[in-house]
């Protein structure tokens, strides 16, 4: 079972990959509404948006586990460098 | 690709160090050195810093398994279910499969080294995140009351977390909680957020 290299999930259905392309890395949640994965950037600022949606942190808090959570991913490896 | 007895020998003493540190992290906390795991393993000192250099990778290690199983089972039960109840269960199966680890786990957190501290973060994101697809189509049928969404969730969390760091007085002091309560928990969680 292939697992998203932005954000770790696993995808298993063809509604889990990125424009229901199997053959893509990434997952539905990572991709741009053209399918494209989207940027360090925006995966961030997503994924510090979702954590305070969630889970109600801070923000400056949220965006440091977004940024822990990013630099174990294959996708964003070379940012971390 | 032919694997060799020597691989074999590695991945065994690899898992014999990972069982037996789950199971004395468990009971003993997270502060026990590694040479009571070597022991208790079976194995020389030496051979856990050849797996696990630091202690923290041996942390890390532990606490991205129990992730794992987390994050699988309820991504599977979330994509196919619309029952928060049926959600809470799950997370609740794998509480109670893992309470002595996860309680320990809750309450040393502060004291972990700082990767195996965002390695739990990760743990309880993966959860929010299966809790809020859930929920968010509760709210959506009309059959839980739109209250927000990390409101809802650290209050499940809330509620769980209290009973397992006071199991002494919930369940004796090495008695399951979960199981004794989960009934109570989930039924009283339920009837709170649901809309009469």
């Amino acid at each position: 079972m292939k697992t998203c290299i932005a954000c770790g999930m696993p995808m298993e259905s063809i509604s889990d990959f990125a424009a229901n392309d199997p053959s893509k890395d990434y997952c539905v949640h990572c991709a741009r509404p053209d399918g494209e994965m989207q940027s360090f950037e925006e995966k961030k600022e997503n994924l510090t948006k979702f954590i305070v949606k969630t889970q109600g942190f801070d923000e400056r808090a949220a965006g440091k586990i977004a940024e822990d959570m990013m630099r174990k991913l294959p996708a964003w490896k070379n940012y971390f460098n | 690709m032919e694997i060799s007895a020597r691989q074999v020998q590695k991945f065994n003493t690899r898992k014999k160090i990972i069982d037996t540190a789950y199971r004395i992290f468990s009971e003993k906390g997270f502060s026990v050195p590694t040479s009571v795991i070597a022991k208790e393993a079976g194995v020389s000192h030496g051979s856990i810093f050849v797996h696990f250099p630091t202690l923290n990778n041996l942390l890390v290690c532990l606490l991205s398994d129990f992730g794992d199983k987390m994050g699988r089972s309820l991504h599977i039960l979330a994509k196919k279910c619309d029952s928060l109840e049926d959600l809470l269960n799950e997370h609740l199966n794998v509480l109670e499969e893992n309470e002595a680890f996860y309680t320990r786990l809750i309450s040393e957190k502060n004291r972990l080294p700082d990767e195996a501290k965002s390695t739990f973060a990760f743990i309880q994101s993966t959860v929010a995140f299966h809790f809020s697809s859930v929920v968010e189509r509760e709210i959506e049928k009309g059959t839980v009351k739109k209250l927000p969404v990390h409101m809802l969730f650290n209050t499940w969390l809330g509620l769980v977390h209290y009973y397992l760091l006071n199991r002494e007085f919930f369940a004796g002091f090495n008695g399951p909680v979960i199981r004794k309560y989960r009934g109570e928990l989930l039924s009283t969680y339920l009837n709170l957020i649901r809309k009469s």
